[in-house]
């Protein structure tokens, strides 16, 4: 069950070079390409980036999440932080707010935090009953600008 | 063939988007990608030990495929929000019995524009989105924000 005395915590910064090849691993995965030379020509040229008004390759809109996985053991080092059950967990919801491009060749820098843990339903009533925690990321460029905001709820079952 | 916001009326319809029968390899592929090696998305022993009949698609890639309906419709760099509710588990396709699991397994993307407002001096439209599989249970539900010329 996660550990309440968890709120609050944040977990170590970590600082990554977006990398062109991992935005077009991740473009391949989520359009379900066997090959690279298959996904959209802006995930894997540059020119075609910068000829569509882009400043490089610009990340697909879930790619953040790579960056919370990236540390830390991954999700299962982090849910183990958190004393979350793995075999219970499901994730419930996902929020994003983009306030600059991110693209191939940015440094970013990942802030993370526990921002709350709460129950929600009746522990007598199986199967109605959850414990809620919420992750807050945050992720900052070369430039020092928060490029953007993530919230990830999940829940023990 | 850009969107504009004087041309783009509540009530639009996104254009749908319609996947693959997802397979085990594409979940694997996408914990890859991502980083997420829950088991619980590629390990069947693990799947069967908490209760599952399968392995279950990470719902980061189901947010991830809506991610595609929108930018295949909408440039990247225009959304400025995108949340999710995760709704039901996605079990990817058996090979050995395809044409019965192929439909849980296909996830098709709509969306639908719900409002049209002015913020933070862009043009914004605000669209509610659902991914539903071939069986019509829905996986997830949720919305973006885009900005638009």
């Amino acid at each position: 069950m996660a550990d309440r005395s968890k709120i609050g915590m944040e977990f170590p910064p970590y600082t990554i070079k977006v990398e062109k090849n991992k935005i077009a691993e991740f473009a391949a995965a989520l359009a379900q390409k066997e090959d690279i030379r298959d996904i959209k020509s802006l995930y894997q040229h540059e020119q075609a980036a910068l000829d569509a008004g882009y400043p490089g390759i610009p990340m697909p809109p879930t790619f953040a999440i790579s960056f919370v996985f990236w540390t830390g053991g991954g999700l299962m080092g982090i849910i183990r932080e958190l004393g979350v059950d793995v075999a219970k967990l499901l994730h419930s919801e996902e929020d994003y707010e983009y306030l600059a491009p991110i693209c191939a060749g940015d440094t970013i820098t990942r802030k993370m935090k526990v921002a709350d843990m709460y129950e929600r339903g009746r522990k007598e009533r199986a199967g109605r009953y959850f414990m809620v925690t919420v992750l807050e990321t945050q992720l900052i460029n070369q430039r020092n600008e928060v490029v953007l905001n993530a919230k990830t709820t999940f829940i023990e079952r | 063939m850009a969107l504009l916001y004087d041309t783009i009326s509540v009530g639009d319809e996104m254009p749908a988007y319609t996947t693959q029968p997802i397979t085990r390899t594409h979940l694997i592929r996408y914990a890859g990608a991502s980083g997420d090696f829950n088991p619980i998305h590629h390990d069947e022993t693990f799947a069967h030990a908490v209760g599952l009949d399968n392995v279950i698609a990470q719902g980061m890639f189901i947010m991830g495929i809506a991610g595609e309906a929108i930018t295949a419709w909408i440039d990247n760099r225009q959304i400025r929000k995108f949340n999710v509710r995760f709704l039901t588990m996605t079990e990817p396709v058996n090979l050995d019995d395809y044409e019965n699991t192929k439909a849980r397994a296909t996830v098709t993307v709509t969306g639908k524009v719900v409002d049209k407002f002015e913020e933070q001096g862009e043009k914004r439209i605000r669209c509610e989105i659902v991914a539903q599989d071939g069986t019509g249970s829905r996986k997830l539900s949720g919305f973006f924000i885009a900005a638009l010329p």
